[in-house]
C-alpha cells in the first residue's frame, strides 16, 4: 500500500505519513493500533476520517496534530518533520500550525468566551490591541460577538463549539483537526458547526481533518478515508 | 487578558476550596507568627544586650530568700566591681490588681549607674535625679508605663502591696525612656520605703545587681563571691543577669522546645492539607491541562502557571495571617505588657513575618510542584481521553 493508492485531490501535500505505526504495550504484550500507514493529504483538503470504533481514528488524528508520537514511521506536517522536533518545539509548532476542535468543546470554564479564544494568542508575540482585534474577528466569524463575555456554562452546546472553533482559528493555523466535532450536538447545531467548517475550508483555505462517525458530517467533507483495524481501507471522494 | 488574570481566574475556579486553603493558611501562619514572636520576645529577655556587664547575686536557696544588705560592702571592695545596687521585687499594683507592672524597691544611689543603658541617661537631667534622691517617697517610672496610666512628673501614685503589707504613696520625680519598651514598663522607688515600712525587711534584700568594669572579669568574680559566702548563714548564688533572667523564664517550662514543636506540627499539618487540596485540584484539571498543551503551551509553561497559582494562593493566606498576627500582637502588648514586662516588647518582627512568608511559599511550592509536575508530564492524549 502506498500514498498513491489514495487520491485526495490536487495540491502540495500538507500532511505526509510514511509507514506510520503506533502500538501500546500492556506489560510486554504489544498492542498494535496503527500499522504502516502511508498517506498524503494535500493542502486545502477537507478529509473525514471514518471507521469502526477502536479502529485507530483518534490515534491517527493525534499523531497528525502532534500531540502524540508514532512508534514507527515518519510524518511531515505543515513543512516540519515532526519526529525531529522536541516536546517544546512541537508545542510551539502546534501553536503556530494546528487548530483543535474537540467533541466536548473543552473550553476553560473560568474564562469567558473572549478569553478562551484569546488563550492561544497569549503564546504569540502579539500585543493586547492586536490580540483583541484577532479575537473579535474570530468571534465575528462564528457569529458570537454578542456572547463574548459569557462563560461556557452560559452558552449552549452549539455556541460552545463555535467558541471552540473561534479558538482553533484565531492563530490562523494551516490545519484544523477535529475529533467528532458534532458528536455531542443535536442535528441543528451539528449542521451549523459543519457549515462553519465547510466555510473555513472553502473560503479560508484551511486544511481540515475530521474524525467522525456521523455520515451526515462526513458528507460535508470532500474526501472520506476509511480506517479498518489500524490500516487504511479506502478513500472516497464525496459527490455533491 | 494577561497572565496574572489567567492565574487569578484559575484560582477562583473553586471558591470553596480556595477559601479553605487560604483560611487554613491564615490560621496556621497566625499561630506560627505569634508563637515565634513569643520566642523572640523571651529570647530578648534572656539576651538583653545591656546585661553583659552585670551580675545578679541572690540567695542560693532561691529568689524568695533574702540576703543581708551588709554584703554590699564586700561586693564593693572587689576590684572588678564598678557599682552595686540592692534590688527587691515589690510586686505592688496601681488601683486594680489586674493593673500590675514591674515595681522595685532599689538603692536610689546606685540604680542609675547600674542600669545606665536602660535609663538612657542622656534624656535624664542632673536636676531630675537630684529631685528623686531628695524625696524619700519619690519614684521613677518608664515612659510606656507613664503613658499607659496618664502619669506626669509630680503625680502621686498609690501602690498596693501584694507581697509586703504596705501601700506606699509615691510621687513621680522622673520619667525615663529606654531603647526597649519592656525596660520602660518599670517603676523604682527608694529602698528605705520598703525597709522602714516592713520591719522584717530591715537590712535585707532579695538580690544585688553588680556592675563590673569589664565582662571578662565576670567568671572570676562569680567564683570568688560564692566561695566567700560558702558555708555562711546566707550562701549566695551569683550569676550573670542573662542567666538570672533565664532562670526566671524557665519557671514557665521549656517554652522554647514546646513552641518549636508546635511550629513544626502546624507546618506539617498545613503542608499535608495544602498538598492534598492542590493535588486534587490539579488532578481534576487533567483535561484542561491537556487542552492548554494541545493548543501550544509547553509542559514547563503549564507547570509555571500552576506553580504561580499555588504560590499566589499561599502568599495570600500568609499575608492575611501575618496581618492578623500583627493585630493580635497589639492586643498582647496591651493585655500582658504590664503584667510581664517583656511582653511590652511583643511584636511580630519583620524577621518573623518574613520567616512565615518564606515558609508558606515553600509549603505552596512543595505542595503544588509534585502534582503539577506529574500532571504536565502526563501524555496529552491521556488528558484528552479522560474528558467526561
Ligand atoms: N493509551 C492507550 N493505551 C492502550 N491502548 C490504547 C490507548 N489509547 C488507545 N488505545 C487503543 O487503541 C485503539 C484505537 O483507539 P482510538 O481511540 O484511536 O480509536 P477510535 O477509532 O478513535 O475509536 P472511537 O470511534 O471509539 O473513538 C483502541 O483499541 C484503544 O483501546
Ligand atoms: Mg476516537
Amino acid at each position: 500500500m502506498n500514498a498513491n493508492a489514495f487520491d485526495l485531490g490536487e495540491g502540495e501535500p500538507i500532511i505526509t505519513l510514511r509507514g506510520i505505526a503506533k502500538s501500546y504495550w500492556r506489560e510486554t504484550l504489544e498492542i498494535p493500533v496503527l500499522q504502516g500507514i502511508d498517506l498524503e493529504i494535500p493542502s486545502g483538503a477537507f478529509v473525514a476520517l471514518m471507521g469502526p470504533s477502536g479502529s485507530g481514528k483518534t490515534t491517527l488524528l493525534n499523531l497528525v496534530a502532534g500531540i502524540d508520537r508514532p512508534t514507527g514511521g515518519t510524518l511531515e506536517v505543515c513543512g516540519h518533520e515532526l519526529n525531529d522536533l522536541d516536546d517544546d518545539e512541537l508545542a510551539a509548532w502546534r501553536n503556530a500550525h494546528v487548530g483543535f476542535i474537540f467533541q466536548n468543546y473543552n473550553l476553560v470554564p473560568v474564562l469567558t468566551a473572549f478569553e478562551n479564544v484569546e488563550l492561544a494568542l497569549l503564546l504569540t508575540g502579539l500585543g493586547r490591541r492586536a490580540r483583541r482585534e484577532r479575537v473579535a474577528e474570530a468571534l465575528d466569524l462564528v457569529n458570537l460577538t454578542d456572547k463574548q463575555w459569557n462563560y461556557p456554562r452560559q452558552l449552549s452546546g452549539g455556541q460552545e463549539q463555535r467558541v471552540a472553533i473561534a479558538r482553533a482559528i484565531v492563530t490562523d493555523p494551516d490545519l484544523l483537526v477535529a475529533d467528532e466535532p458534532t458528536g455531542a450536538l443535536d442535528a441543528k447545531n451539528a449542521e451549523e458547526v459543519l457549515g462553519l467548517m465547510s466555510r473555513l475550508n472553502t473560503e479560508m483555505g484551511k486544511t481540515i481533518v475530521m474524525v467522525t462517525h456521523d455520515p451526515k458530517a462526513a458528507h460535508q467533507a470532500r474526501h472520506q478515508i476509511h480506517l479498518e483495524k489500524g490500516v487504511l481501507d479506502r478513500a472516497v471522494e464525496v459527490n455533491r | 487578558m494577561r497572565w496574572l488574570a489567567l492565574i487569578w481566574k484559575s484560582l477562583l475556579r473553586s471558591r470553596r476550596r480556595t477559601l479553605l486553603i487560604v483560611g487554613s493558611l491564615v490560621l496556621s501562619v497566625f499561630t506560627v507568627a505569634v508563637l515565634q514572636s513569643l520566642l523572640t520576645t523571651l529570647d530578648s529577655v534572656t539576651n538583653n544586650p545591656n546585661s553583659g556587664n552585670r551580675l545578679a547575686v541572690r540567695h542560693k536557696s532561691g529568689i524568695t530568700q533574702m540576703l543581708p544588705r551588709s554584703y554590699e560592702t564586700y561586693l564593693r571592695q572587689q576590684p572588678e566591681v564598678e557599682t552595686v545596687c540592692a534590688l527587691q521585687w515589690f510586686g505592688g499594683y496601681y488601683q486594680d490588681p489586674r493593673n500590675f507592672f514591674a515595681n522595685f524597691a532599689s538603692d536610689e544611689t546606685t540604680i542609675f549607674q547600674t542600669f545606665r543603658e536602660e535609663f538612657g541617661l542622656s534624656s535624664i537631667t542632673e536636676a531630675q535625679v537630684k529631685e528623686y534622691l531628695r524625696d524619700g517617697a519619690g519614684c521613677i517610672v518608664g515612659e510606656t508605663l507613664a503613658l499607659k496610666n496618664g502619669w506626669k512628673v509630680g503625680d502621686v501614685v498609690p501602690l498596693t502591696g501584694t507581697i509586703f503589707p504596705i501601700n506606699p504613696r509615691l510621687t513621680i520625680r522622673l520619667i525615663f525612656k529606654s531603647s526597649r519598651p519592656s525596660d520602660e514598663n518599670v517603676m523604682h522607688f527608694h529602698y528605705k520605703v520598703l525597709e522602714e515600712g516592713v520591719p522584717r525587711m530591715k537590712g535585707l534584700t532579695g538580690a544585688f545587681w553588680v556592675r563590673v568594669h569589664r565582662p571578662e572579669d565576670i567568671p572570676r568574680l562569680i567564683d570568688r563571691v560564692d566561695r566567700h559566702y560558702a558555708n555562711s548563714a546566707y550562701e549566695t548564688l551569683t550569676e550573670t543577669e542573662s542567666a538570672f533572667n533565664l532562670a526566671f523564664v524557665k519557671m514557665l517550662g521549656n517554652i522554647s522546645a514546646i513552641i518549636q514543636g508546635i511550629t513544626i506540627a502546624v507546618v506539617l499539618a498545613i503542608l499535608i492539607v495544602t498538598a492534598n487540596t492542590m493535588g486534587t485540584a490539579i488532578r481534576e484539571r487533567g483535561p484542561e491541562i491537556a487542552v492548554f498543551r494541545a493548543i501550544g503551551f509547553s509542559a514547563s509553561r503549564v507547570l509555571s502557571l500552576l506553580l504561580a497559582e499555588g504560590v499566589l494562593l499561599v502568599a495570600l493566606g500568609a499575608a492575611l495571617g501575618i496581618l492578623l498576627a500583627q493585630a493580635a500582637a497589639g492586643g498582647v502588648r496591651g493585655a500582658l505588657g504590664a503584667v510581664m514586662p517583656f511582653f511590652a516588647d511583643f511584636e511580630i518582627t519583620s524577621a518573623t513575618a518574613l520567616l512565615c512568608l518564606v515558609g508558606a511559599l515553600a509549603v505552596g511550592l512543595l505542595s503544588t510542584f509534585i502534582p503539577a509536575y506529574a500532571a504536565t508530564r502526563r501524555p496529552i492524549t491521556d488528558g484528552l481521553r479522560s474528558v467526561g
